[in-house]
């Protein structure tokens, strides 16, 4: 019997003790499991449907919020969390993060990396700024901010796969070009960005205590979501990365899906850069520096296969939130803020590490 | 023994005198081989005699130096897979190209998405739809849902999901390669069983295996190849499952 049969009859077995009554005074272990995962609550017809993992991740992602704003009113002096100015960073900074995370996160499904976003974001941004600032209007340079952050996408991809070379090493090369470029363009002073009227509500308003950023973080992943889950380019782009052989076999163009994901992850970044942008009104070249591995990070801690082929919208802006949930309480703790860098990155190579055990441990 | 199929209708693939040379060595070396519509032809030999260069011919992969291949008698040329695929040639490989991190339904729609407006999926038509090639699949059995994970499930299954995906598309050939070499017993029967059944629906299959015993029972002819060259070709009723044997191990 193959060990694929065995983990059905093994499934078979707990759906067995699902139809157990409740009077049942022994409980198995599996089912003390299933009453944690909320997944394994569903029906089964509907447990295969739901995203892998995303369900349990906002369990836990609310139980570390719940935990850290009773610490936050019970340590109010040592522990600001529930403090208003930090909840509004928070509320502003999350989704700069989980935008471009969101882009990354598609980029990584279709099983390629992009370690440009951070260059991207500035130089997409600082040209945003001095277009405007040489009175362009400012929708049109924002406009062309996206456009630049697409195209910047695009020639990664172009790159990467007319040449077949890994997108890590692409992207590592593209990220010196774009960081240079933006001193070409601009030098190293910062740029200042003022936004006022229709554009600044838009981009730097709020709702109540809710930041524009959030409001676009949920549009954008809402938009992420329905083209991967209900799009048939988004099933391509979870195809080529889950097995790019055989989703070519069944004449779906491996490039064009790739093209695409490559496209949206440029976008986004550069969609990050124009909302920082407007909320900060400055923009520093060279900065940005840590992005690519951040967004990586929340990725990976929200689900996404390192190597493709899996992931969901959800867990990208959830890990982006976690992400900075980690960074806050450092920093609320009086940490030194590069203990995340050092928690980010250790993070990445342990995901990596998993996945190449258990590959192996399939393979035997 | 005779290579040639009932003269009333034209086979549904015929390949005539197909030749490919590798570095001066004949891989194929003038080979004719013929299949009738709702038949299954065993397609045997040892490692190196030629198979696997004619299946790849067969599919489009490689493209012969010379000879010529006719499809319902119509000449025809395949430069690729999407051209044998558009015939209505599906070629299942052992990886059976599936992609394990997806569900059944989307595996089985891969490439080929039921779509409404602006490109989005008919989510339920095509739920329904794998659901309903699903049902009736013996080797499949087991399978608990089409939304499972094809990374779930078993060889056998696997297999068995990439022929209900080629039926689901009406394909009229399937060229099998080597579909048991990684199954368990149990499991190659079952999956001989489904090839056999879909031969009633009028579904040709080549099958290229090492399992005699399984292939001897559902098979309507066979083909041995040896260096290139087709050393026999009889239907079941005209040799024993020893001489299949002998011819094999000769070569």
């Amino acid at each position: 019997m193959t060990s694929g049969q065995e983990r059905l009859l093994i499934e078979e077995g707990t759906e067995a003790a699902d139809d157990k009554s409740a009077g049942d005074a022994e409980v198995s272990s599996t089912e003390r499991v299933k009453w944690f995962s909320l997944i394994a609550r569903l029906s089964p017809e509907r447990r295969y449907r739901v995203s892998q993992s995303a369900l349990d991740f906002a369990v836990l992602f609310v139980v570390i919020q719940v935990a850290s704003i009773v610490a936050g009113v019970i340590w109010p002096n040592s522990f600001a969390y529930t403090n208003g100015a930090n909840v509004l960073t928070a509320l502003e900074a999350i989704p700069l993060l989980g935008i471009t995370a969101i882009g990354v996160g598609v980029l990584m499904i279709a099983g390629e990396f992009d370690l440009s976003v951070g260059a991207n974001f500035i130089f997409a941004s600082i040209v945003m700024a001095m277009l405007a600032n040489q009175g362009w209007p400012v929708f049109v340079a924002a406009l062309v901010a996206l456009a630049i952050g697409c195209g910047i996408g695009l020639l990664n991809g172009l790159i990467t796969l007319w040449f077949r070379i890994p997108s890590l090493i692409t992207t590592l090369g593209t990220t010196g070009i774009w960081t240079a470029a933006t001193l070409y363009v601009h030098g190293a002073a910062s740029q200042t960005f003022n936004v006022s009227g229709a554009f600044a509500t838009l981009t730097s308003g709020s709702i109540g205590d809710f930041p524009a950023e959030m409001f676009w973080m949920i549009g954008l992943g809402v938009f992420a979501w329905a083209f991967l889950q209900r799009h048939r380019i988004g099933n391509h782009v979870f195809a080529v990365g889950g097995n790019a052989r055989s989703a070519n076999a069944t004449g779906i163009s491996v490039r064009k899906a790739k093209l695409i994901a490559f496209g949206f992850a440029g976008t986004m970044a550069a969609f990050a850069g124009v909302l920082a942008a407007a909320r900060v009104s400055t923009i520093t070249p060279g900065g940005e520096t840590d992005l690519p591995l951040q967004v990586i990070g929340a990725c990976v801690i929200g689900g996404t296969a390192l190597m493709g082929g899996s992931g969901t919208v959800l867990g990208m802006a959830l890990g982006a939130a976690l992400l900075y949930w980690i960074e806050d309480v450092l920093l609320l703790l009086g940490a030194p803020g590069f203990y995340l860098d050092a928690f980010v990155g250790g993070l990445i190579i342990v995901a990596a590490a998993l996945y190449a055990v258990t590959k192996q441990r399939r393979a035997s | 023994m005779t290579n040639s199929p009932s003269k009333e209708r034209s086979p549904l693939l015929a390949m005539r005198d197909v030749r490919k040379v590798y570095g001066g060595v004949a891989a194929l070396d003038n080979v004719s081989f013929d299949v009738d519509t709702g038949e299954i032809v065993g397609l045997l030999g040892d490692n190196g005699a030629g198979k696997s260069t004619l299946v790849n011919v067969m599919s489009g992969v490689i493209v012969p130096d010379s000879g010529s291949i006719s499809w319902q008698g119509q000449p025809v040329s395949m430069r690729n897979r999407t051209d044998s695929a558009d015939l209505g040639i599906e070629t299942i490989f052992q990886d059976s190209a599936l992609v394990g991190s997806m569900s059944v339904t989307r595996n089985i729609f891969m490439g080929r998405e039921i779509t409404g407006r602006f490109g989005f999926m008919k989510q339920r038509a095509m739920r329904e739809a794998s659901a309903e090639t699903l049902r009736g699949v013996v080797a499949i059995r087991g399978v608990k849902s089409p939304e499972q994970l094809v990374s779930k499930l078993s060889g056998g299954q696997r297999q068995a999901v990439a022929i209900a995906r080629a039926v689901y598309y009406k394909r009229k050939l399937l060229i099998l390669d080597e579909p048991t070499s990684a199954l368990a017993a149990r499991a190659t029967a079952a999956l001989f069983d489904y090839i056999g059944a879909l031969r009633e629906q009028g579904l040709s299959s080549v099958l290229v295996t090492h399992d005699l015993y399984d292939a001897y029972k559902i098979c309507d002819r066979f083909v041995v190849m040896g260096r290139g060259q087709v050393v026999m070709s009889a239907r079941r009723d005209e040799v024993g499952l020893d001489d299949l044997f002998k011819f094999v191990s000769r070569g």
